[in-house]
């Protein structure tokens, strides 16, 4: 029988470091064994577990595209209290980590395919929809979606993540991207604005769209009564949940709310699947 | 149902009987330790406490320890910026039983004089360790290679009340063979096909039941089943908790638990669970100290259980956990598997510090 307990060995490439205070950094990890990295298929929104031996696991969305050959990135806060982020932000590149995964429904791409789609991330939860943006602008993919339309907040200019991402989406045609800070500073140009209130603003159209949602709690929260408003059907509205994990394949009862398991039958759920769920996440 | 071939064993004989089985199986029988009876390693020349209750500690264990190994791994030093401390596992379960021992180790288990409750546990356990999508192979494994044998209860106690689940004192859901307490026999009736070839493979060890030895089991078990008394109707508690989550009886239902755990540790259906690695330091003879990641239970009545690095917690209060506990047995996994998760062997009453009774809970939210 299969033991899905087992860590598949990788190796950190690269660290980069996402934000001014340095608690958000990206690691590019590599497959140690060609067959693990063949095993390792993931749709945009899946997540796996980090897991550093002697220390524990920790459930982090894939933040790299399925189109990404060779390699699979996460971008990891670190919490005080997290203890496997904060052994994990100790690590160089060289390292050798473990992970286990893909697990988890991932976003239903097939059904976005011939859609606008509106892309609201804050903070550093933009990072399955980093994937799922690189995914769609991949040249293979992008004919297959319609307009795509980013609007991305973050506390401060320094909080904002994946700028290079950012900057080069900017620069493309078949992208809109919409920035906002809480607080700019003397070089900020771009809008400023908690999110909620800059997307009542920009009121995006609804129509042949789907939104996606990722973000804190609070700003998810207030983010989904404007779409509403904007003409957003609750089975149209996609957002990820946060749960504590532990096992990752719905057996271990932590991360369940309701029937469901957030790591098998999420951790992506539609607003109208929410609205059918006890209000505990 | 009754035209299955029903066996008799002198209750005299049946210590020789297991003590034949050692070599082929690893036999766990309830045997009494420190005031409280447990399945443990079945000892020649120690007797079959026939007349047993009920183990504290439910027979989940055998098969989901409280805290089994995962895998080991080379641990390196033990400094956090030590990069050797970070390597690929070793390898999987050297040893997964509690027990190590010289004997020659065998993998089938025979679970022997196990509760019918307790049988029926097993049942919802491999449907949840089982599962479409995931199987748990550490349970699974030992699982599949077990023999269950149980044994009706004559006594009920007080805080039984599996008849108002699936169960009886005689139910056979969960078991292989079942066995009646008849004070000078044990009368032995297979159930599955598994049981069916056990009880022929020891054939010499049986003579066939008489007419009079049935007639007794039947009044056994009439007697039995009428002394059982207290009861819920949980005919529609699915239903009723649909629409339970936001009612004012979770605000009061909690307010004298503990928060021990206790009830959902020694539940024989409760399986959630934690993963924590361990490191021996080395301090001792081993050169390079070994790592281990182990499994061990975790209830969902502890504030932990859900808290988030970042603070956040889902479940913060008594009051969300209770809820949680109920719900998921009686209402979350009745919607993914058809099947109530509890089997009314009455531990979680019997244990509880502060008597907080799962019944009288149950029959409130029946009313409320």
């Amino acid at each position: 029988m299969n033991n899905p307990y087992l860590p598949m060995s990788v190796t950190i490439k690269k660290i980069i470091i996402e934000n001014e205070a340095r608690d958000i950094k990206t690691f590019d990890l590599g497959f140690n064994d060609k067959k693990d990295a063949n095993k390792f298929k993931y749709t945009c929104g899946q997540f796996a577990e980090i897991s550093i031996l002697g220390v524990g696991e920790a459930p982090i969305g894939i933040a790299s595209s399925p189109m990404d050959e060779d390699l699979v990135q996460f971008t990891v806060k670190k919490y005080p209290t997290g203890v496997v982020t904060s052994v994990l932000h100790n690590l160089c590149p060289g390292d050798i980590i473990g992970i286990r995964g893909p697990y988890g429904n991932g976003f239903p791409m097939k059904d976005f395919e011939g859609n606008n789609l509106l892309i609201i991330g804050g903070g550093f939860a933009l990072t399955t929809l980093r994937s799922l943006t690189k995914y769609i602008l991949h040249k293979k993919n992008r004919a297959r979606f319609k307009d795509i339309t980013v609007l991305y907040g973050a506390r401060g200019p320094g909080e904002l993540i994946y700028k290079s991402d950012l900057k080069q989406w900017d620069q493309r045609e078949d992208i809109n991207i919409h920035l906002t800070v809480d607080k700019g500073d003397e070089n900020w140009k771009d809008l400023v604005g908690l999110v909620p209130n800059v997307l009542k603003e920009l009121a995006p159209s609804s129509k042949d769209c789907i939104s996606l949602v990722c973000g804190p709690f609070i700003m998810v929260k207030y983010t989904i009564p404007p779409l509403l408003d904007i003409g957003f059907s609750p089975e149209r509205i996609f957002t990820s949940l946060e749960m504590r994990m532990k096992c990752g394949i719905g057996k271990c009862g932590r991360c369940n709310i309701g029937s469901k398991y957030v790591c098998k039958d999420g951790p992506v759920f539609t607003y109208k699947e929410l609205q059918g769920l006890p209000n505990e996440y | 149902m009754e035209n299955v071939k029903l066996k008799i064993i002198k209750k005299k004989d049946v210590l020789n009987f297991l003590d034949s089985l050692k070599k082929e199986y690893n036999i766990l029988v309830p045997m009494e330790k420190n005031g409280d009876i447990r399945f443990s390693k079945f000892n020649s020349g120690q007797d079959i406490p026939w007349d047993y209750r009920n183990t504290k500690i439910s027979p989940k264990e055998i098969f989901f320890p409280q805290a089994e190994t995962l895998f080991y791994f080379e641990a390196g030093a033990s400094a956090p910026s030590n990069r050797s401390r970070v390597s690929i596992p070793i390898n999987e379960s050297k040893d997964s039983t509690s027990e190590t021992n010289n004997e020659q180790r065998t993998t089938n288990y025979l679970i022997f004089g196990i509760r019918p409750c307790d049988a029926q546990a097993f049942s919802l356990l491999d449907k949840l360790f089982g599962g479409d999508d995931f199987q748990e192979p550490y349970y699974l494994k030992k699982r599949k290679q077990a023999t269950i044998v149980s044994l009706a209860c004559n006594k009920p106690q007080i805080t039984c009340f599996c008849t108002s689940l699936k169960g009886k004192p005689d139910n056979e859901e969960g078991s292989d063979v079942i066995l009646f307490d008849l004070e000078e026999n044990i009368l032995v009736k297979p159930i599955t096909k598994r049981g069916e070839e056990f009880i022929e493979n020891l054939n010499i060890w049986f003579k066939e039941a008489k007419k009079s030895d049935v007639e007794k089991k039947n009044k056994l078990m009439d007697l039995s089943l009428k002394k059982i008394r207290s009861g819920v109707n949980l005919k529609n508690i699915k239903e009723k908790l649909d629409e339970a989550f936001d009612i004012s009886f979770w605000n009061e239902i909690h307010q004298k638990c503990l928060g021990c755990g206790i009830c959902t540790y020694l539940c024989p259906t409760c399986h959630c669970f934690d993963i924590t690695d361990e490191i021996d330091s080395g301090a001792g003879a081993s050169p390079t100290p070994e790592g281990k990641r182990v499994r061990c239970w975790d209830s969902c009545m502890f504030p932990l259980f859900t808290l988030h690095a970042s603070g956040h917690n889902p479940r913060p209060t008594y009051k969300e956990r209770m809820r949680q506990r109920i719900m998921h047995k009686f209402n979350y996994c009745p919607e993914n598997f058809k099947e109530i998760f509890c089997v009314g062997c009455g531990r979680c009453i019997r244990n509880c510090p502060v008597n907080i009774d799962l019944r009288e809970m149950l029959i409130s939210i029946d009313l409320s």
